[in-house]
């Protein structure tokens, strides 16, 4: 065996061994992915998110990331800060919210007071709902008036025989 | 049958009067409360601590000043309100500053020489930080200024104050707290 018949040989496997490479790195990338739920967020995306979860305190309805107030500024610088010092992005929402409390986060959790005014409209529309269904269903229930011009009901064969048996026994217990 | 009807009438409107009743009761609950007293979650907790640089002078920290009550004012020199309860500030601070109260304004947004223009114009009297990252203002949930936040003796804030402070209810807060071992 020469070296040129080498040469050959490995030049001929090197597409099947790229080929090879390729599919293990992407394997691995997919079982980090699936691992971890999604890429790793850079601390500048991180603290965007955590900035526009929080409502700028002194701004009407803008998140401290849309607002350009120099109070939601240092909010974010303090973010920033707080997120290269290690901190989660719960306790920094929890820093803010002893401060200014629940008002701070756009979406404030819904218990006490908050839980009445965002669950009230749906169970008003609920007890509108049961309401409304009892009231067609008597509605429907309710005999309806004959239109004009109708006789008497039909009654079946039974219902005449019934009749005639009351009747008859009417007659019976009548005096004289 | 028009018995019925008038009973069913009756019913109705009593019901919708206790519904207006209630709303009228819940909101009139609101006409008796101070509108600058603010219903902070930070009061009734510790305050946060700081250690801020004086305008002129030796850094202040916040725990240093446990055991006096310490009525602690945010402040800056473009805040127009702030020049507004200037005096009633000066005059608790000649009030009580004898009877182991401090008043502490802390500089919010501001450059230091504007800062230090206002002081001398204003003959602001109590000593006054910088708070130059905002550090403390965040911590403190400050929304604008002025606020005041009034500190017990064992460093418990009592009371959080949006807008410029009434004199005579500042003093009465100090005179009851003075009276007790809060």
């Amino acid at each position: 065996m020469n070296a040129a018949g080498t040469l050959r040989r490995a030049r001929a496997g090197l597409p099947g061994l790229l080929v090879l490479i390729a599919l293990v790195a992407g394997l691995v990338t997919l079982v980090i992915v699936a691992v971890s739920g999604h890429p790793p967020a850079s601390q500048a995306q991180e603290v965007q998110q955590i900035a526009s979860g929080l409502h700028c305190p002194i701004c009407k309805d803008l998140s401290v990331a849309d607002s350009p107030a120099p109070l939601a500024q240092q909010m974010r610088q303090e973010i920033a800060q707080k997120v290269r010092a290690g901190e989660s992005a719960a306790q920094i929402r929890a820093g803010f919210v002893a401060a200014y409390g629940d008002s701070v986060l756009m979406s404030p959790p819904r218990q006490g007071v908050a839980g009445v005014v965002y669950y009230l409209p749906f169970l008003v529309l609920a007890a509108g709902l049961i309401v409304a269904f009892v009231l067609l269903r008597r509605w429907l229930r309710a005999p309806q008036p004959d239109p004009p011009g109708a006789g008497p009901p039909e009654l079946s064969a039974t219902q005449r025989r019934a009749v005639a048996k009351a009747v008859a026994r009417l007659r019976e217990e009548e005096p004289g | 049958m028009r018995r019925l009807i008038a009973s069913r009438r009756a019913r109705l409107l009593a019901g919708v009067a206790a519904v207006v009743a209630v709303i009228v009761a819940l909101l009139m609950t609101g006409l008796g409360r101070d509108p600058s007293v603010f219903a902070s979650p930070l009061v009734g907790r510790a305050a946060p601590n700081f250690t801020l640089p004086q305008l002129d002078g030796p850094p202040v920290t916040l725990t240093r000043l446990r055991g006096q009550i310490v009525v602690i004012n945010f402040w800056a020199s473009w805040c127009t309100e702030c020049r507004v309860e200037q005096a009633a500030l000066n005059q608790t601070w000649q009030q009580f500053q004898d009877s182991g109260v401090v008043v502490l304004g802390i500089d919010f947004q501001d450059t230091a020489d504007a800062a230090r223009s206002y002081v001398r114009t204003d003959a602001v009297a109590y000593p006054v930080v910088e708070d130059a990252s905002s550090k403390t203002a965040l911590a403190y949930g400050l929304r604008g200024v002025p606020e005041t936040f009034v500190v017990s003796r064992s460093g418990r804030i009592v009371r959080h104050v949006i807008g410029p402070v009434d004199p005579v209810a500042l003093a009465g807060e100090i005179n009851s707290m003075l009276g007790t071992r809060a």
